[in-house]
């Protein structure tokens, strides 16, 4: 250690001018790897008035020097500042990993050393802990992390420091912070600004980086059309009720709670656990399912994934086949229609080709009509039924048209970080044994595979 | 089609060479018949708003301007004399309005003076007036919204069922109660469901099982006069076996009597304007009809309901004028009178425009009326309904522009309910939406139109390039039209031509898909109205010339000042219709409808919003 220190030592009077940088790059160098030592001298010097900024890298060292014998105690007591770093959050998280907590422990580290020694590793360690203690998305923590920086020692003092980079850790480090505002989201506001001015200066790193950040930020702000709710509301009915609503996009369509979820004992004992049902469906889907030919069978598939956040709901649809090209009915002119316009003309022209639009050329595939969808929390045939069946209140006609269900197992390797709850239902293979389910579940299965059959594979592909 | 497209389009280019060509297809081209099947039913041979669309002036339909004879207009006279004292002195808009309702002294009175018959036959007891003598008894009974608003439903189209179609026996049996007013009629078509979607008509009418009456079942809506109306136009749908054999549901028009029973009336609906006349709804519970009662044929209610509307709707030209000079008197008044800074409200030239562009409205609505009141009385069946109809939506909307302006010229005051400008205000709103909103007439209007050229272009090429070039700069060279609005008389000559060109060009661009192109024909429809319009004045200013009439320098000048407007206004929507045309901003304005639809608001953010 102390030979470690001569030889710094020498080569800090060696070389008159080192400048800050690489005076810098030396204590962090040994920071990481062996002595702790540095940190103290470091900030100190940084403390010091402008005359002597310039040579302060050679002064700080030479003032350094002296100190060998009260070291252990020095030692002593940076290591206990190093060890907080990490440690002061674990120490505060003992009660609750809380704002509040977080904010303690911000407030222990700048309380303990008026020159904040070792500023950059706690901040680095704060921002790993952020997501820890739920933090990570406000802004005023942020902004409290900012001012743990001294103010001011950084700012560059003239064109030889505005044109290196000064003192390139702790900008580093307010960059990391500001790019993790990013990765959350959070827009830096007024006080990060100043705080950023008082730390850096005006055309620092971190500045810079605020400034990128306030250029796109508000740009990108309502870039999404269709926004998701940050906070994903924890009931699967609501849940659900939102995911419908994301994917029927008509303001018409109504979303209808079929069944609430119901957990109930038996006198026998058994648990009773009903699903819920949530489904949606608009008036215009209403209309076309009457319009359907009930000799035709309507489908019901499923599941398909649906992401919401980091939350993976399934839906299922109520589909038919597309009519085959050559039963297609157009609903013939019918001239007596409109009292006072004539809604058609008997020309023989058409429309000329410089004016069939601008539009690209879309393959159109016709994918058939989808009359309906729904979530629900169990996806066996018994389940689904339920909800057919309370379609048929606004739908007589499903009585008369033969429903198949083409039920797929489900995607089991997509998994909901959010838990298992909001799957739709358990992947068969793994939890066969759900008492109500089973008689629901086999045939439903077995359909799967009948229907699968006589299905080319590819249309499945394309419905969604 | 394409080779069609580049005769064409040769021959604007080579229009003037063509000259002797047009000439030698002219002659040919007037008797010209229809083969193609007219949205009306009857086509007269002759029209001309719809020579309009094929860039042809056809002079002889609109020169000279309609007169009536001496005895006539003395006959007129005797009518509008008492009339015009009866709305001067007996009628109370203002009670009227406030009440809701119109006093039953007043109903009475109107009943005496033949009010209620104007159009029915002598024979049947009505006054038998020409189409001309009833838009000049409806300037009159303009002065009151409310009054109007219930003659019109009880004789523009509340019996006109009968006298369009009815047999001897219908109009023998009603007419006579009707036209003396001891019977008041209503025309039922509107339901919950159906504005002017036929198919959508849901009541219905079902034989009974001995076969001697219809049972009539559904609910109408919005029916004028439906509170007290004794004898209605209903129409309804019937199942009809049509010549395939097929079961069809066609609708039929029924005479319904309120005696027959059954029928229920809502109670009146509480209007913005024509507060005192009578609209509610009418539901019919298994009412009772006796076959005899059906209107025309069984399934061709259609026709029966087309051909009222269309023909009910020209006298809207002269009501708006009438109401307008009373306005401009009243205003004028006002005008001369008050004072602003030592000067009269009438010496500021803002105040100025606003009387300029009454009396021109004025003018052009009385023009266009009567032009076409006189074209409807020439003997024959004319089809004058694409000209009623261009009347209707010119004159609604300059009424309602001038009533504003009016309005605008007293300031605070005309915003009281002090002045009856409020009232005439709201009353003359309703002349834009009913009898057919202008939106959908003007549909009508390009439609009918684009139809009639349509058939004409892709059926006989040569004849196409023969009329398209009509700009036979000659045809106001005869004395039709008089020096001093010679000027006047070459704009619309070459609006025309233009106008002749511009259908041809969208049409080879749309082709049928043009039904689809709503903006485009609203262009057209515009386009149409300003030069039936101008064909109008010029023509009523040139007989006024000519036999010298009062003030007729006065009529040139609003002539030309009209011409001249629309002249300019016609050629820029005739740019506009130019393919790629930079003043056509069509696509924009239907992405703005598509973006606000499609969230059902305003969709932008608050400018006071901030994103950070």
């Amino acid at each position: 250690m102390k030979c470690a220190r001569c030889l710094l030592r020498l080569q800090g009077l060696g070389s008159v001018v080192p400048s800050a940088r690489t005076a810098n790059r030396y204590a962090y160098l040994l920071q990481s790897t062996t002595a702790p030592v540095l940190t103290k001298p470091l900030v100190a010097f940084n403390s010091h008035g402008e005359a002597s900024r310039h040579f302060h890298g050679s002064s700080a060292w030479a003032k350094s020097s002296p100190p060998s014998s009260d070291l252990k105690e020095k030692e002593k007591e940076i290591d206990k500042s190093l060890l907080s770093r990490d440690e002061l959050f674990e120490r505060v998280a003992r009660n609750a990993k809380t704002k509040a907590a977080f904010d303690k422990a911000i407030e222990a580290f700048t309380k303990r050393d008026r020159r904040r020694r070792g500023h950059v590793e706690f901040i680095y360690a704060a921002l790993q802990k952020m997501v820890e203690f739920g933090v990570e998305r406000d802004l005023a923590v942020y902004n409290r992390l900012l001012d743990v920086f001294p103010k001011e020692v950084f700012v560059p003092r003239n064109f030889i420091q505005r044109m290196f980079n000064h003192y390139p850790r702790q900008q580093e480090c307010a960059v990391q912070l500001l790019e993790q505002m990013e990765n959350h989201g959070i827009m830096p506001n007024v006080d990060t600004k100043v705080l950023l001015v008082q730390i850096f200066g005006e055309k620092s790193h971190p500045m810079r980086k605020y400034q990128r950040l306030m250029y796109w930020f508000p740009r990108f702000k309502h870039v999404n059309p269709f926004p998701v709710p940050r906070l994903l509301p924890s009931d699967p009915v609501d849940l659900a009720r939102l995911g419908l609503t994301r994917i029927a996009n008509d303001l018409d369509a109504k979303v209808t709670v079929y069944q609430m979820p119901y957990t109930d004992i038996t006198e026998t004992g058994e648990e009773i656990t009903l699903p819920h049902i949530v489904g949606t469906q608009s008036p215009d889907q209403v209309e076309l399912l009457a319009k359907h030919d009930p000799s035709r069978p309507v489908f019901v598939e499923g599941p398909f994934p649906l992401w919401l956040r980091n939350v993976c709901v399934h839906y299922y649809v109520l589909r038919a086949d597309p009519l085959p090209p050559g039963e297609k009915v157009e609903e013939p002119y019918d001239p007596e229609r409109s009292l006072y316009y004539p809604l058609e003309l008997s020309l023989e022209l058409e429309r000329d080709m410089g004016d069939l639009g601008d539009d690209f050329d879309v393959e159109d595939l016709d994918e058939g009509p989808v009359f309906a969808m729904c979530m629900t929390g169990q996806g066996d045939q018994a389940t689904l039924n339920q909800w057919i069946s309370g379609l048929q209140e606004a739908n007589a006609v499903l009585g008369r048209v033969p429903t198949l269900f083409r039920l797929d197992a489900g995607p089991r390797e997509l998994q909901s970080p959010a838990g298992e709850s909001h799957r739709p239902h358990p992947p068969p293979e793994t939890d066969p044994c759900v008492p109500g389910d089973e008689g629901g579940a086999g045939p439903a299965r077995q359909e799967v595979d009948v229907t699968l059959e006589e299905e080319p594979q590819h249309s499945r592909g394309v419905k969604q | 089609m394409s080779l069609n497209r580049i005769i064409n389009s040769k021959s604007f280019d080579i229009g003037k060479s063509l000259l002797a060509f047009n000439l030698r297809y002219n002659g040919k081209f007037v008797p010209h018949p229809p083969q193609y099947r007219c949205f009306r039913t009857q086509a007269r041979s002759l029209a001309y708003a719809k020579d309009l669309f094929l860039g042809q002036i056809n002079k002889a339909e609109v020169f000279p301007y309609p007169e009536i004879g001496n005895e006539e207009l003395e006959e007129l006279n005797q009518f509008v004399a008492p009339v015009e004292k009866f709305f001067n002195e007996n009628v109370d808009s203002k009670k009227i309005d406030e009440d809701a309702k119109i006093p039953s002294e007043t109903l009475d009175g109107l009943k005496e003076l033949g009010l209620f018959g104007m159009q029915v036959p002598e024979e049947y007891g009505g006054l038998g007036l020409s189409n001309t003598m009833y838009a000049r008894l409806g300037e009159i009974t303009a002065l009151d919204g409310s009054i109007a608003v219930t003659l019109a439903a009880h004789q523009a189209i509340g019996l006109k069922g009968i006298l369009i179609a009815g047999t001897d026996a219908q109009k023998e049996k009603y007419l006579p109660k009707l036209a003396s007013g001891e019977h008041v009629a209503a025309f039922c078509l509107t339901e919950p469901g159906s504005g002017s979607d036929a198919a959508s008509v849901t009541t219905r009418a079902t034989l009974s099982e001995d076969g001697t009456h219809y049972l009539l079942n559904g609910s109408k809506m919005w029916i004028s006069n439906g509170g007290f109306a004794d004898i209605m136009t209903v129409f309804a749908k019937t199942e009809v076996v049509d010549q395939e054999g097929v079961k069809k549901d066609k609708m039929t028009a029924f005479l319904v009597e309120r005696a027959f029973g059954g029928i229920t009336s809502g109670l009146a609906e509480d209007k913005m304007g024509i507060r005192g006349s009578n609209t509610c709804e009418v539901v019919y519970d298994n009412v009772p009809v006796p076959l005899e009662n059906v209107i025309g044929e069984v399934g061709g209610g259609f026709k029966v309901a087309m051909n009222i509307l269309n023909s009910g709707r020209f006298s809207m030209g002269s009501s708006g004028a009438g109401m307008m000079k009373k306005l401009i008197e009243m205003t004028a008044e006002y005008a001369t009178t008050r004072k602003q800074f030592n000067k009269k409200l009438s010496e500021f030239g803002m105040i100025q425009e606003k009387f300029a562009l009454m009396a021109t409205n004025a003018f052009v609505m009385e023009s266009m009326a009567y032009l076409t009141a006189g074209m409807m009385d020439r003997p024959g069946v004319p089809d004058c309904s694409l000209e009623a109809a261009i009347v209707k939506v010119f004159s609604s909307e300059g009424s309602w522009i001038c009533v504003s302006e009016a309005l605008q010229v007293l300031g605070g005051l005309g915003f009281t309910k002090n002045y009856a400008y409020e009232r005439y205000l709201r009353d003359c709103r309703i002349l834009l939406i009913f009898e057919g909103t202008n939106e959908i007439l003007r549909m009508y209007i390009a439609l009918t139109g684009m139809q009639y050229a349509g058939k004409i272009l892709t059926g006989k090429i040569n004849f196409t390039t023969a009329c398209l070039s009509v700009a036979d700069h000659n045809v106001f060279k005869t004395p039709t039209v008089l020096s001093s609005s010679q000027d006047s008389a070459l704009k619309l000559e070459q609006n025309v031509y233009l106008f002749g060109s511009a259908v041809e060009s969208v049409l080879y661009r749309y082709g049928k898909s043009i039904v689809d192109e709503q903006l485009v024909l609203k262009r057209v429809a515009d386009v149409i109205i300003n030069l039936f319009a101008m064909t109008a004045v010029l023509s009523r200013a040139s007989r006024s010339i000519s036999i010298g009439l009062r003030n007729h320098d006065h009529e040139v000048l609003l002539a030309n000042t009209f011409c001249a407007e629309a002249f300019f206004k016609n050629n820029y929507m005739m740019t506009q219709l130019q393919k790629h045309a930079p003043e056509n901003n069509d696509a924009s304005i239907k992405k703005i409808a598509e973006q606000i639809l499609e969230k059902r608001a305003y969709v932008c953010a608050h400018p006071l919003d901030r994103t950070f």
